[in-house]
């Protein structure tokens, strides 16, 4: 027992220490190169925190679009120092990384397996690494989604809904979970009950729609309810308070931009360069639904194929909603690399394989980055090649997906990782 | 020091849907040399509407105009007329000064910024190929989706 808390708090310590290396070297180039190693999101938060601190409405800050908690999380930046967010988010991985143990253990996965996924997916990753010693606030998004998983998990679905409503206030993209967590709600009941609820009865369904039918009409379960009264009741209590505090500016900025966010700025997404030619077309708005349209049937697929599986479930949802989302940046892939933790135990597939598909991965991002920075730092016209790159890039991520799918396997195998110690 | 004029600046609008601004940029007297000033300003090009045939856009960025502040003692002989220009004195908004414009010779040529932007013959080559990736890759998930998952 003492064995396994050693690993898992030396991992912590090291990443700790990585990431506070990370943020003094950020300290230097910040104040001695012309490019800063923050990002400019950082500073945007610490403006919004000092206009808090001044009893103001954060949304005075132009680019503002987050919720109000985090510039009132971030007020410390004004009065101790302006690192103090940085070193928030910090710890806010290494929370993450230990409610992702806890949740691994519950799973059934060993302790020296436990501990190697956090840290070789999470902890010892460069990414979230990086994006949170450069000021992003996803670490705090990660922990909440990880908090939610975890308490359904466990089984407490109360706590599960409260930090799932906590979650969908500071980010919108967890409302994507709202129909797998339902789906699995339903399934767990079930298998708890057994047979004897006629609700369950498994006879032959004769057809798909059919099949869909009765997983709508069993949805409605007392757990189900239960979760989106809690979730429900969450989110409106915060957003009536910031409403009431700040007005529309804060559903403006908060919700709404992110639901019609369309940027025609170069960025991974494979539809970057279309919706920028075709910006002020008559066809932008068909154009735009079109681009929607993969992105919602993947999801409604993977939900209905895979809720029994929550976690994998929500890892497929996120990854496939930032591969095919109009927008994508790095810091969105910290959304389903947080996840990953939990995934690997059920993934089975070879070393090799592994490593290649990550290197895939990162081929695709660097593929993309080099014409990137030519545009925009050198100012040459590479529009075609980063194009080309992000439909590769998409296609990279696809087949990764479509690998992680075929190589998915319900047990954890705890017997297998005994063996192997 | 600098100062925006609006100070809401909405730094992701495209050049066509951007407002003027107008930037106060306050000098620092050059310590190598006397009776100089130097100022650096990074400039950072908005994205442009994509063009017909051409590959880039021509931006031609004027020389600033030269302001000088009759707010110490020296005396010049601009301070003896009406104020061209209020604006205020230093960093803070608070206080006005009286500001006069100081006829220069630019040393350098007109500055001219090259900004890349997308061709507009590209457009249904480039709706198409990507609506066609995105079917494809999507398909490639679905059939994995489709064959390995748990519908029991």
């Amino acid at each position: 027992m003492s064995g396994e808390r050693s690993a898992l708090g030396a991992a912590l310590g090291a990443a700790l220490l990585a990431r506070l290396g990370l943020v003094l070297y950020g300290v230097y180039q910040d104040g001695a190169m012309r490019v800063r190693y923050t990002d400019v999101d950082y500073r945007v938060f610490t403006d919004a925190a000092r206009l808090v601190a001044e009893g103001r409405s954060p949304y005075r800050r132009a680019t503002y679009r987050y919720t109000p908690l985090l510039a009132w999380l971030l007020t410390p930046n004004v009065y101790l120092a302006e690192a103090f967010g940085k070193l928030l988010f910090v710890v806010g991985d290494l929370a993450a990384a230990v409610i992702a143990y806890q949740a691994l253990r519950q799973r059934g996965a060993g302790a020296r397996q436990a501990c190697g996924c956090c840290a070789t997916a999470w902890l010892l990753n460069p990414l979230p690494m990086a994006v949170s010693s450069r000021g992003n606030a996803e670490a705090l998004v990660a922990l909440l989604v990880l908090a939610t998983l975890y308490f359904v998990e466990v089984g407490s679905i109360g706590k599960a809904a409260a930090c799932y409503g906590l979650a969908v206030h500071v980010k919108i993209y967890p409302l994507t979970y709202a129909l797998p967590v339902a789906l699995h709600l339903q399934s767990r009941r079930c298998s708890r009950e057994g047979a004897i609820n006629a609700g369950c009865d498994r006879k032959a369904r004769p057809t798909f729609a059919g099949y869909l039918w009765q997983l709508c009409v069993k949805m409605l379960n007392c757990d189900t309810l239960f979760f989106g009264a809690v979730a429900g009741s969450v989110l409106a209590a915060l957003t009536i308070v910031f409403y009431h505090l700040y007005g529309w500016e804060f559903l403006e900025h908060a919700y709404l931009y992110h639901l019609t966010r369309r940027d025609i700025r170069h960025n991974f997404s494979p539809y970057f360069y279309m919706l920028y030619l075709t910006a002020e077309s008559k066809w932008s708005f068909f154009l735009g639904l079109a681009a929607f349209l993969p992105q919602l049937l993947l999801l409604l697929v993977a939900s209905v194929v895979f809720y029994r599986d929550l976690v994998f479930c929500c890892f497929l949802h996120t990854a496939i909603f930032v591969s095919f989302n109009k927008v994508c940046t790095s810091q969105y892939f910290v959304w389903y690399i947080c996840l990953l933790p939990l995934v690997m135990p059920n993934v089975k597939m070879s070393w090799r394989r592994g490593l290649l598909l990550l290197f895939l991965w990162f081929v695709g991002q660097g593929l993309w980055l080099a014409p990137a920075y030519f545009l925009e730092f050198r100012g040459y016209n590479t529009f075609l090649l980063v194009w080309l790159a992000g439909l590769f890039f998409l296609f990279i991520n696809s087949f990764i997906l479509s690998q992680i799918i075929s190589h998915y396997q319900k047990e954890v195998r705890v017997a297998k990782d005994l063996k192997q110690q | 020091q600098a100062v925006l004029i609006p100070d809401a600046v909405d730094v992701e609008a495209p050049e066509y849907l951007a407002t003027d601004l107008l930037l106060l940029l306050y000098m620092e007297p050059d310590p190598r040399c006397s009776s100089c000033f130097s100022a650096a300003l990074p400039v950072h090009g908005r994205y442009h509407r994509p063009a017909e045939d051409s590959e880039e856009v021509l931006v031609v960025l004027k020389s600033p105009e030269v302001l000088a502040c009759c707010c110490d003692n020296r005396l010049r002989t601009e301070c003896w007329k009406p104020a061209e220009v209020e604006a205020p004195c230093s960093g803070t908004v608070d206080s006005p000064c009286r500001w006069y414009s100081v006829t220069h010779k630019p040393t350098y040529e007109e500055l001219i910024l090259h900004i890349p932007v997308g061709l507009r013959q590209h457009s249904s080559l480039v709706c198409a190929l990507t609506l066609l990736t995105t079917v494809l890759c999507s398909s490639l998930i679905l059939a994995a989706l489709c064959k390995h998952g748990q519908f029991s």
